[in-house]
């Protein structure tokens, strides 16, 4: 690979429109992304072979985007891994062709979210599946895993599930939200900057109406059973932390599958790994490195953009992606102060009105603090080490008074999944203990940023080939 | 360690008409049954419709476990295809694949 | 959680609660002592807890076999004088060569250890491949010791934890010290919220013993190495024993969870005042072709987690535990080079030096390392 000026890792909204405005400024910019093209999760691409025939508004934002790509003469590596970046910038990534080096003086990292479910009995169980989970297997893969659904958790994944079930033709038993309706109603005016996205959510609305689908706002999943070819889900009321009220289960439903999340975390396995500083916003999603106007992390060179720099949406993801473009392009001296600024008006204009939307969407996903007492001891905290809550509460016990200590004493974290299904619960749980998730810590960054497989990463070597160090002394 | 029988883990799941034309179904082998699926499709989908998702049994516990985050990241629905350790979700159908469930597990 | 630390005297003050300065601390306190261990972290956060676990005699220095076996034998009954086992499993070690100049550095390697006491033969490929049915070819000479093994090291502070407070040892994490003053009747220790007044000073530093020393006008030289490690996920079992090298640049380990860790001494990027940087891509991929090359099954797995550890080497790379010269009072250990074997018994052996009692085995007092003109002054205050 010839000289870089610029590698984006992640070909979301916000990692496509970096791409394409650094590339636009005359940066010679590579685009990396793991999936085999760009899109990230909202604007996924069909599977190969597939052909669309009707196309939603997020499709047809991934295809314009997947068009303007490929009619740019932008650099991409599809189907690669990043799985380390150095101090000095040194990216290796592992892709069909087996390992590979790339070096540039900047980076934007615009590798998303993962999303948040505090564990509850039986959220193990085959056939509960997380809400973003579930938006990838309905859209993308326009696959049901059954036909009778129960959905829960909060945010606007929630009722956007419900809709892609029921337009799918399958049932929803019930919709089962942790907020309750003024929470949603006072989201209204932020959510009136976006009157197409309002309007999708209205529709939802209607066809959860129009189906008689039950709502139970302050609700949530108390367990899940497995049972003779169904899934049995107890449901009960909690409080504004997320807690439950009583012991007594309200409801149960038997369903074929259960869809749950609770909110949308910030990727920040990069700015980690490169020790960025990071600061707690709640309602950001959590732990964000911290970033000044236009994405740059306090590390040189390293800048953020999109939902990794916390939680805004598609639509200000693509505006942050211009402005870490553009100042990467000013950084490199390929526009001046002046034409930054002209350039970055009207893309500020518009990320000011796109936030605002993102904020409410965030505030209604944000972590309570409460949903972690309600887990039971013998609850699995951990899936990748089966950790329970009761092994947590005693590490917290014996001392552990932040999260790398946790994931010592307990080895919650330390599976293939690399925290990022537990972090959140681990940490709610070192927080009520230490006062706060600041308290608790934020995890340490290492690589590889995701497994990766030593097949991929080794290839074909002889004895010869590996540059053995001076040896230790005898 | 994993559950022979398990309850609940046979629910047969469909593929979604209208929205995408899909390719010819292909033939997958798993656990040395004959399954259809779409090329190019997710494994774990083929998985889901097929009615198999009880992919592996957890580490120390030994309870069923699925595929769970559809985006890589759960590590849940790791599964051997053609002798390799694989997250389902992230591995598109290939006719004549062969597809081993409790991944690797003794 | 933390103590709030005020100026009461001890007996001992141990700063620097690794592995080594845990151990002292836990036998002087239960040598009838009140101690104070101070670390500016947890305990056992650094090397300690940090370190590949390997428990060998291969990758032991000959003149160290007797102290890795003795301290072998305390990890291996770490249950009944700790309370707490590690994990800790004895397995054979296999030490492996795979060219002519590995198999002769092999031949001279076991010789001098079996002189030193270690039971090491040396076996043929094939034998070598019925104890770890494991192993690649290539293999041309394999050394085994019957007695190898691993431990938890990422435990070791949860380990040490109960025994220190059923020992009454004052456990000061996270006080980072700023000065020592040696003083009429012994050393005052002092940093943010903590002074403390002890008869005997302990220093064990780690990798910071050597700005520690200059505390107490001490110029020793330890150098810094910056090791790499990596572990995989839970795998189908593919390995038995405890794989190391000839040349002592792999140490492969299969846990009862099932990962594999992967060590060896590559090194990494990092430094004493800054802490452990990032991998060398190329140095992590050189051990992991290594390990592969042992142990070919492992290519079916995933990596899922590298990191860096920090370890002392002196000039001489012996240890550096005895007294202070010119200080009374003042003991140092460290910087043991793979000594997480030996650990728990140098420790133990310099508590025992320090109660009155003759240690079994002699110590590696620091005046060999110092240069000989210099005299400690003896009231410094920390820069």
């Amino acid at each position: 690979m010839s000289e870089l000026d610029l590698v984006v890792i992640g070909a979301g909204p916000a990692g496509a429109a970096a791409a394409l405005e650094a590339h636009r400024r005359g940066l010679r910019c590579l685009l990396v992304d793991e999936a085999p093209a760009a899109g990230g999760q909202v604007w996924r691409a069909p599977p190969e072979g597939f052909v669309r025939r009707k196309a939603d508004a997020d499709a047809k934002a991934g295809d314009r985007l997947r068009a303007e790509l490929g009619a740019s003469s932008i650099a991409t590596a599809f189907g690669h891994r990043v799985w380390l970046i150095t101090e000095s910038f040194r990216i290796e990534a592992v892709g069909s062709e087996g390992p590979v080096t790339w070096r540039a003086p900047a980076i934007i990292a615009a590798t998303g979210v993962s999303e948040r479910v505090i564990p509850f009995p039986g959220w193990t169980e085959p056939g509960v599946i997380g809400l973003a989970g579930a938006t990838v297997l309905l859209k993308a893969q326009q696959v049901l895993p059954g036909e009778r659904a129960l959905v829960a958790g909060c945010g606007p994944l929630l009722p956007a599930v419900v809709a892609s079930v029921l337009k799918a033709g399958g049932r929803v038993a019930a919709a089962v939200d942790l907020a309750e309706r003024r929470e949603w109603l006072s989201a209204l005016p932020a959510m009136l900057t976006r009157p197409d996205l309002l309007a999708r959510g209205l529709g939802w609305l209607i066809r959860l109406r129009r189906a008689g689908v039950p709502v139970y706002f302050r609700h949530a999943i108390r367990q899940v059973e497995s049972a003779e070819e169904h899934l049995e889900v107890a449901i009960a009321p909690v409080d504004a932390t997320g807690r439950f009220v009583t012991e007594v289960c309200e409801r149960v439903f038997e369903v074929d599958w259960v869809a749950v999340g609770h909110g949308l975390v910030p990727g920040t396995e990069i700015t980690r790994l490169l020790g960025a500083e990071h600061r707690y916003h709640a309602e950001r999603g959590g732990w964000v490195a911290v970033l000044d106007e236009t994405g740059r992390t306090s590390v040189p060179g390293l800048l953020v953009a999109g939902d990794g720099g916390g939680i805004r949406g598609a639509a200000a993801a693509v505006e942050q992606g211009r402005l870490a473009g553009l100042a990467t392009a000013l950084d490199q001296g390929r526009l001046d102060r002046d034409g930054f600024e002209r350039e970055a008006k009207p893309i500020r204009r518009r990320l000011r009105r796109a936030e605002r939307f993102g904020q409410a969407s965030a505030r209604l996903m944000a972590v309570r603090a409460g949903q972690v007492l309600s887990i039971p001891e013998e609850t699995i905290v951990c899936r990748c080490e089966d950790v329970t809550r009761a092994e947590i509460t005693a590490a917290i016990g014996a001392g552990a008074a932040e999260v790398n200590q946790l994931k010592g004493w307990t080895r919650c974290g330390m599976g293939p999944c690399q925290g990022r299904m537990c972090g959140e619960a681990a940490a709610s749980l070192l927080a009520v203990a230490s006062g706060s998730r600041d308290a608790a810590g934020i995890w340490t960054g290492r690589a590889p940023l995701r497994p990766v497989a030593l097949d991929d990463l080794l290839g074909d070597y002889s004895y010869g080939d590996i540059p053995l160090p001076k040896a230790a002394p005898l | 360690m994993a559950n022979a029988s398990p309850t609940g883990h046979h629910v047969s799941g469909r593929r979604i008409e209208g929205a995408l034309a899909r390719p010819q179904l292909v033939e997958i082998v798993v656990d040395g049954t004959p399954i259809a699926a779409c090329q190019g499709e997710s494994l774990a989908a083929a998985l889901l419709v097929a009615g198999r998702r009880a992919l592996r049994a957890s580490p120390r516990l030994g309870l069923p476990r699925g595929a769970f985050c559809m985006m890589g990241v759960c590590q849940e629905c790791l599964v051997r295809v053609d002798g390799r350790l694989v997250p389902a979700c992230q591995t598109a159908v290939r006719p004549g694949m062969r597809v081993e469930t409790d991944g690797g597990r003794d | 959680m933390t103590d709030v630390p005020d100026a009461r005297r001890v007996d001992a003050a141990v700063v620097g609660a690794g592995l080594m300065g845990t151990t002292v601390a836990l036998f002087l306190a239960r040598g009838g002592m009140r101690v104070a261990l101070i670390d500016r972290d947890g305990i056992c956060r650094s090397a300690s807890g940090v370190n590949a676990g390997t428990l060998t005699l291969h990758m032991t220095r000959a003149a160290l076999i007797p102290y890795a076996m003795r301290g072998f034998e305390m990890w291996t009954s770490a249950g009944a004088w700790l309370g707490h086992d590690l994990g800790v499993v004895s397995t054979e070690g296999l030490c492996l060569a795979f060219t002519e100049d590995e198999a002769a550095l092999l031949e001279a390697r076991t010789h001098a250890r079996r002189a030193a006491g270690a039971p090491i033969d040396l076996v043929s490929p094939t034998r070598a491949r019925e104890i770890e049915p494991g192993l690649g070819r290539d293999v041309r000479l394999a050394a085994c010791c019957p007695v190898d093994g691993h431990a938890s090291a990422y435990l070791t502070g949860l380990a040490y934890r109960r025994a220190l407070a059923a020992a009454g040892v004052r456990l000061l994490e996270h006080h980072p010290v700023t000065a020592i003053e040696p003083e009429a009747g012994g050393f005052r220790v002092r940093g943010h919220d903590l002074d403390l007044r002890a008869t005997r000073l302990i220093l064990a530093g780690g990798v910071w013993l050597e700005p520690m020393l200059r505390w107490l006008g001490i110029a020793l030289a330890i150098k810094v190495l910056v090791n790499q490690l990596a572990v995989t996920e839970r795998l189908p079992p593919v390995m038995r024993t405890v794989v190391t090298i000839a040349t002592g640049l792999l140490s492969l380990k299969q846990f009862a969870n099932g990962t594999v860790l992967v060590g060896g001494g590559w090194q990494g990027k990092g430094d004493r005042e800054h802490g452990t940087g990032t991998l060398i891509p190329e140095n992590l991929l050189g051990n992991l072709r290594l390990a592969a090359f042992a142990i070919p099954a492992l290519r079916a797995g995933r990596l899922v987690r590298a990191w860096l550890g920090l370890e002392a080497e002196t000039a001489d790379a012996m240890p550096a535990i005895g007294p202070m010269p010119g200080i009374p009072g003042a003991f140092v250990i460290g910087s043991v080079h793979s000594g997480y074997t030996s650990g728990p018994y140098m420790g133990r052996l310099l508590a025992d030096q320090i109660l009155g009692r003759p240690p079994e085995q002699p110590l590696f007092p620091i005046d060999r390392l110092l240069a000989p003109a210099r005299q400690p002054a003896t009231k410094v205050h920390a820069r």
